[in-house]
């Protein structure tokens, strides 16, 4: 091989790992993540049932009931509220009137059906995603820079 | 007096770096060798008053002094003693005071070691080392001050964050920032040899020990990590692909593909301008993941403070240092001397198919990490990129990479022989495909992918050990293997290392995916469950109290064959001060490295929920972590490896002393 | 002022690392460590061709290549022009100055030389000074982490933390003296006192059992029943509760100054027991309509102690709050519960309380906005 033909290839097998590196991602941003929802987008219908998502807000005092290890609980964010179910461990922190973020699906029947909750890991933190949610519907204050939900 | 002689300690740090960050390299513009000895003394004594500052917070915090704001926010005078300790870089203020601490004592460590340095180089690397410190120095005193007072001071703290209470969270930032911290260097190193416009194989002789050592801390770091998040979040996961995970994944794969980028630098004099611009990559990316933990634009459990004021610094810090070294190196790349030709299938081919692959993947958790930021930021939409996206992204830009692993080593410099290196690996071939063939009949209707998992693993591991075996002529003259072994270079012992290390990761990884079993039910007091092989029986749950938190505990008693094997008692706690529960997970191992895992959930109608795994051979993913950090702390022992010869350079040292 | 002596001594190291180097001169001769890679690199090809890694003639071209790089090396070697001395003078005078000057500087702007450290248990063995409850309370705090098995500790303790509102730290303060010292009806009363407080007046199943456990050390104390009565009519036991009531009127005399509450509380089992009304009595200050404290509850609240009338004050709250849970409820209803929950201390529950009040008025605007008003207060 001549030094040309040398640097052509290595030039060429860069240039092919770049193409299919930049394909994949490509291919995975559309088909594998999760959009952020409000129980108020999904309670006006914007959302088509169905699809992954992820819903955010306070759980709402009173509306958890067990069921041996499912759990039923409804997520507000102050105007709306979205009935959820989930088999499995809650974590720790996750308690009512607090924030917390349910990973699953959407179904016609109106119940977000989640295989994954998260809930803020001390008390200082919510997650981002329900602060935004909250905020959108006005049940937020600033204060002194730090936020804090008004129906906490 | 004594929390103020720190603060004072920690003004006197940042002059001190002012003073390194001109001086010397102010030195090397106009020759004088006095300006540039400067360099060395003042980096020690930055060392010096760095060390002040950071013991006397530590007292602080041993004492609970609770005049000191950051005692009284993260500390609490009943905590146990060795979490008051660790509760000093449990918190972000103290935290970033360790990331400057080990700043200074890595360049306290390139003035030691880099003494025979070439004197220009050595004063230009250590300004560029000073010039980062700076900027985190005033970003720790401006923005994060560990040491603000309170004026009237509580009777007692606020208490740490309990699941930062936890031995693994004491080891973990530190091991994490040593990595972080340490590619600070082969940064500074890259960055002088820009500035003095010369690059040689001696440069990447210096730089190799220092990515070396960063790159096994760091890789330690991460697995040290990711066991806690597996046994004390209580999910059984040991990677979530969570932002500030990526966030110290990133510096990792560029910093490995360094370490390989590195070696053809130095025995072939060539990817001289691929391997500079690697080593400022890998540390923006450690930047990056500072910026991505500290400021709070992600939240997890990393993000202890969130506020803008000091995002806007690290950004700051990350623009200009980024940026900067980034035109350094657009205006002086092109000044330096191309190195030596090479075919593509040689050893130097098969290193330059790793750099792409690692850079490649490294480029895909990049864009994974912070499109989502960037969507919110442009559009307002909020996404999530989870574990789905990174499995398959990074997956098969990982399958190539993984199947080469085991024939590089066996390819000859400058031009290798495929062929031969295939005949020579033939038998490792048909092991795997036979290990793919067993795997496959013994686990019917199981997960499809995992046999071809454990074949490919089976290559890395038996491939590591070939090379090795063919090293020291294992089979073709057995009785001088031995002596072979023992005279190889530690290098050569550190690839086999490594290699052998990513085989077991790997190893580990698949059967923990293919094979885990899980169970969650509510069980009750004499309850039984069968997982795996054993029977699990809920003895009783009783309440203790325990220095600063109250737990229930509940006790299983596990037989095998009627047999009992083992106790467990998983725990759900609540710390007193934050009111807060935690989730104290049980684990017994079997056969080795499979385990038997416990988490207790929420008390439900006189029983109690639990969540209970069994995972095959789990342990191997962080035994292959060590065992790969082990080959790169070998490899670093090598001779040949430390910088210079310290014989050589003492006697030059005695020789020119009187001559001044 | 010895600190200042300090930062002084350390200011001068800090000066020295810099004057140190420029006096010494600094000018080894420079060693180009080049030349000692290029040498181990030529023992490695020999290393590589031993071991078959390397063809002859490839490892003869290597060989050849770095002998080449070798001898470029060591012709770039070059000799380090003598600095004037006038420019190392120049840099260790305006370290002498300025490296004090931006230190001091620079802490003077942030730091509290004037603040002395404050070790807890320095504090804690002060005898002057500061003699605040928090100080108190911390100095037996430390006091029982050293001696844990100090029953007259823990018995000090526990009503302090009750009126701190730590109901948890004073329910296990109780607990532990019970179990280190044994039980009594003191200890009993207050536990059981306790758990009610933490429960927001509801006597639940734990506090019962601490009552009955007084009652079994001291079976004719008079709160411990009152208490299991008051917890029978909470369970809508009623007429449980009416037997209980006059089981303890029949036990006391008219001279017992418990007697008018427990007539009193007797009176309402009895009406709740048939089914009429209880009679309200007019609130102070809001609107008169609606359901307030009975008549009853204002005539025991006045015999009552300060801790009991706190208590009861807390049991209706409690009420208040089941009953809005349970839904409805006006504006004023409301705000009565959020003010009272403010006034209570329990902040938390108040902002819980405005959360569900915007949920259960969401239709009203004004009410709304009252909302608002009130969470603003704070």
């Amino acid at each position: 091989m001549t030094r040309k033909q040398k640097r052509l290839t290595i030039i060429g097998l860069a240039g092919a790992v770049l193409a299919a590196a930049i394909g994949l991602v490509l291919f995975a941003l559309n088909d594998e993540i999760t959009f952020f929802t409000s129980p108020t987008d999904l309670a006006t219908g914007h959302v088509k049932p169905g699809s992954r998502l992820r819903l955010g807000g306070l759980v709402e005092a009173g509306s958890v009931a067990r069921e041996n290890s499912t759990v039923r609980f409804r997520v507000t964010d102050g105007v709306n509220a979205v009935p959820v179910t989930y088999t499995g461990i809650l974590p720790d922190l996750f308690r009512e009137g607090q924030g917390t973020v349910a990973e699953g699906k959407f179904g016609p029947d109106g119940v977000f059906a989640a295989d994954t909750v998260l809930a803020k890991h001390d008390e200082k933190y919510m997650p981002k995603e329900v602060v935004d949610a909250l905020k959108k519907s006005g049940h937020w204050e600033e204060t002194e820079g730090k936020g804090y939900p008004k129906g906490n | 007096m004594i929390v103020e002689v720190g603060h004072y300690a920690l003004v006197l740090a940042l002059t001190l770096a002012l003073v390194q960050s001109v001086v010397p390299i102010w030195g090397t513009r106009v020759g004088d060798p006095r300006l540039m000895a400067v360099a060395g003394p003042v980096a020690w004594g930055q060392f010096l008053f760095v060390s002040i500052a950071f013991a006397a917070l530590t007292w602080a915090h041993v004492v609970s002094d609770f005049s000191v704001a950051n005692v009284f926010e993260n500390s609490h005078s009943q905590k146990p003693m060795i979490y008051k300790i660790s509760g000093v870089w449990g918190n972000h203020e103290g935290s970033m005071l360790l990331w400057v601490s080990i700043l200074s004592l890595f360049g306290a460590m390139v003035a030691w070691f880099g003494r025979n340095l070439p004197k220009s180089l050595y004063a230009a690397v250590l300004g560029v080392q000073a010039w980062v410190a700076t900027a985190f120095y005033l970003f720790v005193l401006l923005t994060s001050n560990p040491f603000a007072r309170l004026l009237r001071a509580p009777m007692e703290g606020r208490d740490l964050n309990p699941i930062l209470q936890d031995p693994g969270l004491a080891i973990h930032p530190p091991l994490l920032y040593l990595g972080y911290v340490g590619f600070s260097i082969a940064f500074s190193f890259a960055v002088a040899a820009l500035i003095e416009g010369r690059i040689d194989a001696a440069w990447a002789r210096w730089v190799r020990p220092w990515t070396l050592a960063a790159w096994v801390f760091l890789t330690l770091g991460i697995a040290m990590g990711s066991y806690w998040a597996y046994y004390e979040l209580g999910w059984g996961g040991w990677w979530f692909w969570d932002p500030v995970e990526n966030a110290s994944l990133m510096p990792w794969l560029a910093g490995t593909a360094l370490l390989h980028s590195a070696i053809v630098m130095e025995k072939r004099d060539a990817l001289k301008v691929w391997t500079i611009l690697l080593a400022i990559l890998t540390f923006s990316l450690s930047l990056l993941g500072t910026f991505l933990v500290r400021s709070g634009v992600l939240t997890s459990v990393h993000a202890f403070a969130t506020d803008p004021a000091r995002g806007v610094f690290i950004l700051g810090i990350l623009v200009v240092f980024v940026g900067g070294s980034l035109t350094i190196f657009a205006a002086r790349a092109g000044t330096l001397t191309k190195g030596g030709l090479f075919a593509p299938i040689s050893r130097e081919g098969a290193l330059v198919f790793n750099n792409l692959f690692l850079t490649a993947a490294c480029a895909a958790v990049f864009i994974g990490t912070l499109y989502p930021l960037l969507l919110e930021a442009t559009t307002g939409g909020k996404i999530s990129v989870g574990a789905p996206f990174f499995e398959m992204t990074f997956g098969p830009l990982m399958l190539p990479l993984l199947l080469a692993v085991p024939i590089g080593p066996f390819l000859a410099w400058k031009r290798g022989d495929l062929l031969a290196v295939a005949q020579r690996l033939a038998v490792v071939f048909v092991l795997a495909i036979a290990a793919i063939l067993v795997t496959w009949w013994k686990t019917r209707g199981g997960p499809v992918l995992a046999p071809l998992g454990v074949g490919l693993a089976m290559w890395l591991t038996l491939g590591a050990l070939a090379e090795l075996a063919f090293r020291i002529k294992l089979f073709s003259e057995p009785g001088v293997a031995l002596r072979r072994a023992v005279g190889l270079p530690r290098s050569s012992w550190g690839t086999t290392l490594g290699h052998l290390g990513l085989g077991l990761l790997l190893f580990g990884v698949v059967a923990e995916s293919a094979w885990k079993t899980e169970h969650v039910l509510v069980m009750k007091p004499g309850d039984t469950l069968q997982v795996a092989r054993f029977e699990l029986t809920l003895a009783d749950q009783r309440d203790v109290a325990g220095p600063n938190y109250d737990a229930t505990v509940a006790r299983f008693v596990v037989k095998e064959n009627g047999r009992e094997v083992a106790v467990l008692e998983p725990a759900k706690r609540t710390y007193r001060t934050r009111r807060m529960p935690t989730t104290e997970t049980a684990i017994a191992t079997f056969d080795g490295f499979s385990q038997l895992y416990l988490a207790m959930g929420e008390p439900q109608g006189g029983g109690v929920a639990m969540r209970v795994y069994w995972k095959p051979m789990v342990l191997l993913i962080w035994i292959g972590c060590l065992v790969m950090s082990l080959g790169g702390a070998i490899s670093l022992t090598d001779r040949r490896l430390r910088i210079g010869a310290p014989t050589r350079a003492r006697a030059t040292a005695a020789v020119a002393a009187p001559a001044e | 002022m010895w600190i200042w002596a300090l930062f002084a001594g350390l200011t001068a190291v800090a000066v020295l690392f810099v004057l140190a180097p420029l006096a010494r001169g600094g000018a080894d001769a420079s060693e180009d460590g080049d030349l000692g890679v290029y040498r181990d690199q030529l023992a490695e090809v020999d290393r590589d061709r031993e071991a078959g890694l390397m063809a002859d003639d490839e490892a003869e071209a290597a060989r050849a290549e770095i002998s080449r790089r070798l001898l470029r090396a060591a012709r770039r070697a070059e000799t380090a022009a003598a600095a004037p001395r006038r420019r190392s003078r120049l840099v260790a005078a305006a370290a002498v100055v300025l490296v004090p000057l931006a230190s001091i500087g620079g802490y003077l702007a942030i730091g509290r030389p004037d603040l002395p450290d404050l070790p807890l248990t320095e504090r804690l063995a002060a005898k002057s000074g500061d003699q605040s409850i928090e100080t108190l309370v911390a100095r037996v705090e430390a006091h029982l982490a050293a001696k844990p098995d100090d029953a007259r500790g823990w018995e000090v303790i526990a009503p302090v933390y009750v009126r701190l509102g730590r109901f948890q730290d004073a329910a296990r303060a109780w607990r532990t003296a019970i179990r280190l010292d044994g039980s009594n009806e003191r200890r009993q009363i207050g536990l059981g006192e306790t758990l009610v407080a933490a429960n927001d007046g509801a006597i639940g199943a734990d506090a019962q059992a601490a009552f009955r456990d007084a009652l079994k050390v001291a079976p004719q104390s008079v709160l411990p029943r009152m208490y299991l009565a008051a917890a029978l009519g909470q369970e809508d036991k009623k007429a449980e509760a009416v037997d209980a009531w006059k089981a303890i009127v029949a036990s006391g005399t008219e001279a017992d100054p418990w007697m008018g509450v427990a007539r009193e509380e007797l009176a309402k089992a009895e009406a709740i027991a048939a089914g009429k009304p209880v009679v309200p009595l007019a609130e102070p200050d809001a609107a008169k309509a609606e359901p307030g404290p009975t008549a009853a509850e204002m005539e025991a609240a006045r015999s009552m102690s300060a801790d009991d009338r706190s208590k009861m004050v807390a049991e209706m709250v409690n009420r208040l709050d089941e009953r809005l849970k349970a839904g409805g409820g006006t504006i004023q209803e409301w705000e009565r519960l959020i003010r009272a929950y403010r006034v209570m201390g329990r902040t938390a529950e108040a902002d819980a309380a405005i959360g569900r009040a915007r949920t259960a008025l969401a239709g009203d605007a004004a009410a709304l906005a009252r909302i608002d008003a009130l969470a603003a207060e704070k």
